[in-house]
């Protein structure tokens, strides 16, 4: 039986996505990211310019979760930032809890 | 390969409307959304649904599905005859803009096609895939080779279907939860010499009672005596880093929280790992254990509940 070969991946925080990378990650368009940018969607502090944006690995957690919220039930992109907004803080105070010794 | 009864698995009728159908879809996707169903299955019955609704909102699809399975019940042994799809045009390669190894072997073989020869003429890259990757919390601290299987598209005879693809990869040491793990060239192939896209893991880590997770900091319950709360003293714990000598202060309470620094998930910097002391009683199931505690209550006046104003 041949072994199969170890593939070494990339922690991505320690090599960060470009737009394009983000865009190719979620199969939309750029520009589908750079509105939610803009529009202070996607990210809590956008740089002004552009260009230079780096993505991680929450960024792109974020992106596809919006993006589903979205595509399943119509939804304007405010409306999936909010949905997302909130699914977010639920992990949080569930990690919270799990810290107390409480599991919801 | 099983039918699969679409209109089941939304719970309309043959004869719903492309709004009945958006209803129903959007019902469900509420029901089984995986960040926040509580249904055991709620990941399985998701990606059912959106693979029903990929077939039934799409009139094309809709009517070559109707076509092809007329007189099939659900979970009933099934085959489609060949070129049966001949008069109908899907778009792209079948498959939806979703990710293509969460549809049934069912979906594959009747929707999913090779691509055709004319997209062979430009360079496409593939498409990227997502997955979930779960690892023990000890593989962070190590680093660790793990072996995934992946359910992966692939023209057999211009047909598509589902293959099991195995794949061992190098967990990082430092990864921690929430965190993508990206494997270059490992998504779907490219087209016209086109590159591969790339896989994307998703790590989580398996629940492990011992250990409770934020970030990089670790907490870990450490049971204690009752004397070695209230004197102090050097005790042995078990650590996701290895066992370490741990010297409990003198006169401390259950809830005391003792700081191990840089002992948590490796990184730059690591994280902490936390012990939680909880003072753990002898049971007073003998002669000697009341006597003992008894002679506690006589020579040690102590009232716990004295902030209560009792």
């Amino acid at each position: 039986m041949t072994q199969n070969p170890v593939i070494t991946g990339l922690i991505l925080d320690q090599s960060q996505l470009s737009l394009n990378e983000l865009a190719h990650a979620c199969r939309v368009p750029p520009q589908w990211i750079i509105e939610r940018i803009t529009e202070g969607l996607l990210l809590n502090d956008p740089p002004p310019d552009l260009s230079t944006l780096r993505f991680n690995s929450h960024a792109l957690i974020r992106a596809r979760r919006m993006l589903n919220i979205e595509r399943d039930f119509d939804a304007n992109p405010e409306l999936a930032a909010l949905v997302v907004d909130l699914i977010e803080q639920l992990e949080q105070f569930r990690r919270k809890l799990n810290i107390a010794g409480i599991n919801l | 390969m099983e039918f699969k009864d679409y209109y089941q698995i939304l719970g309309v009728s043959k004869s719903a409307t492309t709004d009945d159908i958006r209803k129903a879809y959007r019902k469900l996707a509420r029901k089984y959304h995986p960040d926040v169903s509580k249904e055991a299955d709620a990941e399985k019955r998701m990606k059912e649904v959106n693979e029903a609704n990929e077939v039934l909102s799409d009139p094309e699809k809709r009517a070559a599905y109707d076509q092809i399975g007329q007189g099939y019940r659900s979970g009933q042994e099934f085959q489609p005859p060949p070129n049966w799809n001949g008069g109908f045009e899907f778009s792209g390669n079948g498959f939806s803009e979703r990710d293509m190894q969460n549809h049934s072997d069912f979906f594959a073989n009747l929707f999913g096609r090779a691509r055709r020869s004319r997209a062979e003429s430009y360079q496409v890259r593939g498409e990227d895939r997502h997955a979930e990757i779960v690892i023990d919390l000890l593989d962070s601290y190590r680093g660790a080779k793990k072996t995934i299987t992946l359910r992966v598209p692939a023209a057999d005879r211009g047909q598509m279907v589902m293959n099991e693809k195995t794949i061992t990869i190098q967990v990082p040491k430092g990864v921690k939860a929430g965190q993508h793990i990206r494997l270059g060239g490992q998504g779907s192939a490219g087209a016209g010499g086109g590159p591969a896209g790339d896989l994307y893991l998703e790590v989580r880590f398996k629940p492990d009672p011992r250990f409770r997770i934020e970030e990089r900091d670790v907490y870990e319950t450490v049971p204690v005596t009752p004397w070695e709360a209230a004197l102090g003293g050097s005790i042995e714990v078990p650590t996701p880093s290895g066992q370490v000598q741990v010297k409990i202060p003198a006169n401390s309470q259950s809830g005391r929280k003792l700081r191990l620094k840089g002992r948590g998930i490796p990184g730059e910097p690591a994280g902490d790992l936390y012990l939680l002391l909880e003072i753990a009683l002898p049971p007073a199931d003998t002669e000697q254990a009341r006597r003992i505690y008894a002679n506690m209550a006589k020579e040690l006046p102590f009232n716990p509940r004295l902030n209560m104003g009792i």
